[in-house]
């Protein structure tokens, strides 16, 4: 059964400032449920751009944008968040871990928002993704007491705590050595196989693209098979 | 924090000092001063007699030198007007005053001053004059023909003591030896340093007048703010001038209104130094916490959300710095009030009387929260609209 979970439809964006400057230009894109894509391009080619704009984080643009048979532009800004929160997952190069926070706190966040579950009902899941990532046994640390690869992991496990249809990332492996960047791999194809989570990254990382189903490849905004 | 800490603290001091020190005043003068005082406006400037006989819109008429007329300041049937205020149930108390200028001589020292002639038991139930004698017997006055009591102030200077003998000399030149019975201090400097009490007998013998003759009646009433309409209701029924006891201290409450002013002002401005250093504090925060505010928003936190987080913080910040404030607000009253000073102004004091009047807290409480969400309202909604692709954009 093939359910398209991201429609892009002709997709223009431009900056006006500092000179105006078409960034996407006309892109068109469909993710079925369960497909891990990933963006590849040169820098400056409009990979994150895009990848905000898809992830209704970026609203400014021409075209139309279907998230699992809802059209974006449709919502409220309340709305969107609402549905951000309910839908998508993010990871990006940095973890963004609140400092101040244990592992556990950090991770549970997308579900206090969400505000359905019990409190105990939130710890169960969050440490259920915590396990998931193998980062389990840090949970009670303060989250700037972790290694890199602890704290990317931590953020995965956060994007995943409200059961996104969606996991987006931006370079998620970026600043990890190979060693970590193997374990992230890892577990995002895992996701894939054993949950069929539909996932978008945006990557450099050659050996990171050749685990995807497929490739997007994107230059100067516009997309190149 | 500390801000807001030192804005309450300094809330609380100023307002407990000035009105403990206005309390004092108004009590001291509430039972020193008539709560409504009849006494008979002298106009100087009569119309002259021939102004009766003589049309002068179409003439010039000039009369040089014109007399105040004598007996000008006598409240009369002044006795029948007393008997008649003792009937009325809000009254507590009435008596007759006859003031006069005089001089006290002890030996050589001498002092010039005014007297009140009165009749010490009435005037005892009126101003308490017994509660404020350091020295003799009230009751002395009244067995004793020549019986005087003396202002501390006044007795000092004299150089007199009880049972002194001491001359008092009137400005019609009549004189009295008179022995000093007691000592009296009001905590009023100017009353305490001229005034004594003689009988009225004595002070209508030292003026050469009759029996009947006085010049002021002063009443005190249950509740004393009933003053301002009893005494309208008195001036127009006796036909005498009648002065509540506000208005008789109007230049003192203009002062008070003015130290109000001033304090309010003060406090005022700290608050908004405090409220400002609030907003500076939280702006440098959330601009700290721009990675935090951006995730939260990614991950689906509402505008509203992220304002109410710092809201709750600047909340936070007034909650605790106000109640360490009204901490420290009150332990600062408590010590200043336990610092012995002797102050001679107005009112003499020994301590500075602070009013611990627990509105005082509740409203500089309340200006802390107040003036702490207005200054964390702004970075709060500046939080709120930051957008977090910008802010992931830039790491
Ligand atoms: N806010 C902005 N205003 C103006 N130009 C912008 C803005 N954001 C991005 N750009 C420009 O848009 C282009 C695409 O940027 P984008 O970040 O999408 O590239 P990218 O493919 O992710 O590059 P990289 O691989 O280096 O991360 C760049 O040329 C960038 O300078
Ligand atoms: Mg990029």
């Amino acid at each position: 059964m093939n359910h398209t979970m991201i429609s892009a439809q002709h997709v223009t964006k431009r900056f006006t400032e500092p000179v105006e400057f078409v960034v996407l230009d006309d892109v068109s894109i469909d993710v079925q449920k369960g497909e891990f894509v990933v963006l590849v391009g040169p820098s400056g080619s409009g990979k994150t751009t895009l990848m905000y704009t898809l992830s209704t984080l970026d609203t400014e643009y021409d075209g139309d944008i279907e998230i699992d048979n809802t059209t974006i532009r449709s919502l409220s800004k309340n709305q969107l968040a609402t549905f951000r929160n309910t839908m998508i997952g993010f990871v990006f190069q940095f973890h963004y871990l609140l400092p101040d926070f244990t592992v556990l706190e950090n991770v549970m966040l997308p579900a206090q928002r969400l505000g359905i579950w019990s409190e105990e009902e939130m710890e169960h899941r969050a440490m259920e993704k915590l396990a998931l990532l193998g980062v389990a046994d840090q949970a009670s640390k303060k989250s700037n007491k972790l290694s890199g690869g602890q704290q990317q992991r931590v953020a995965i496990a956060r994007a995943l705590v409200n059961e996104p249809k969606i996991l987006f990332g931006d370079e998620p492996t970026g600043n990890l050595d190979t060693k970590n960047t193997d374990i992230v791999l890892d577990i995002l194809q895992d996701l894939k196989t054993e949950f069929n989570q539909t996932i978008l990254m945006v990557t450099h990382d050659t050996a990171f693209a050749r685990r995807a189903d497929r490739i997007i490849s994107i230059r100067d905004g516009r997309i190149v098979e | 924090m500390l801000g807001v800490m030192f804005g309450v603290t300094v809330f609380i001091f100023q307002a407990g000092l000035l009105t403990g020190l206005q309390n004092y005043f108004i009590d001291k003068t509430v039972n020193t001063t008539a709560h409504v005082h009849i006494y008979n406006e002298v106009r100087t400037a009569r119309p002259h007699v021939i102004s009766r006989y003589i049309d002068t819109t179409s003439r010039w008429v000039v009369v040089r030198n014109q007399k105040p007329r004598e007996e000008a300041r006598r409240v009369r049937n002044g006795t029948q007007i007393i008997s008649d205020i003792q009937k009325d149930p809000r009254v507590e108390g009435v008596a007759p005053f006859l003031g006069l200028q005089g001089i006290y001589r002890l030996g050589m020292s001498q002092q010039a001053g005014s007297l009140a002639g009165v009749d010490i038991l009435r005037e005892d139930q009126l101003f308490k004059v017994k509660e404020n004698m350091i020295a003799g017997d009230l009751l002395r006055m009244e067995t004793l023909p020549n019986g005087i009591i003396l202002g501390a102030g006044l007795a000092e200077k004299l150089g007199a003591t009880i049972d002194n003998s001491i001359i008092v000399i009137s400005s019609k030149g009549v004189s009295l030896d008179m022995k000093v019975v007691g000592i009296s201090k009001t905590g009023i400097t100017l009353q305490d340093n001229t005034r004594a009490y003689i009988s009225l007998r004595n002070a209508q013998r030292l003026l050469q007048q009759s029996g009947s003759y006085i010049t002021d009646i002063n009443v005190r009433l249950r509740d004393v703010d009933l003053s301002e309409s009893v005494a309208r209701e008195y001036q127009t029924r006796y036909g005498y001038r009648a002065e509540d006891w506000k208005a008789a201290n109007a230049n003192v409450f203009g002062i008070f209104r003015i130290q109000n002013m001033t304090v309010t002002f003060v406090i005022i401005s700290i608050l908004v130094v405090s409220g400002f250093g609030i907003f500076n504090i939280l702006m440098t925060i959330i601009y700290e916490k721009m990675p935090d505010i951006a995730i939260l928003k990614a991950m689906g936190y509402r505008d509203r959300d992220i304002s109410q987080i710092f809201l709750i913080e600047s909340l936070a910040i007034g909650i605790t710095g106000g109640l360490f404030g009204l901490l420290l607000g009150f332990l600062a009253s408590k010590i200043v009030g336990m610092i012995p000073l002797n102050i001679q102004g107005f009112v003499s004091v020994q301590y500075l009387v602070i009013n611990f009047n627990p509105l005082f807290y509740m409203a500089a409480f309340a200006f802390a929260l107040i003036s702490t969400t207005v200054a964390g309202y702004f970075p709060a909604r500046k939080a709120a609209r930051f957008d977090p692709v910008e802010i992931i954009r830039s790491r």
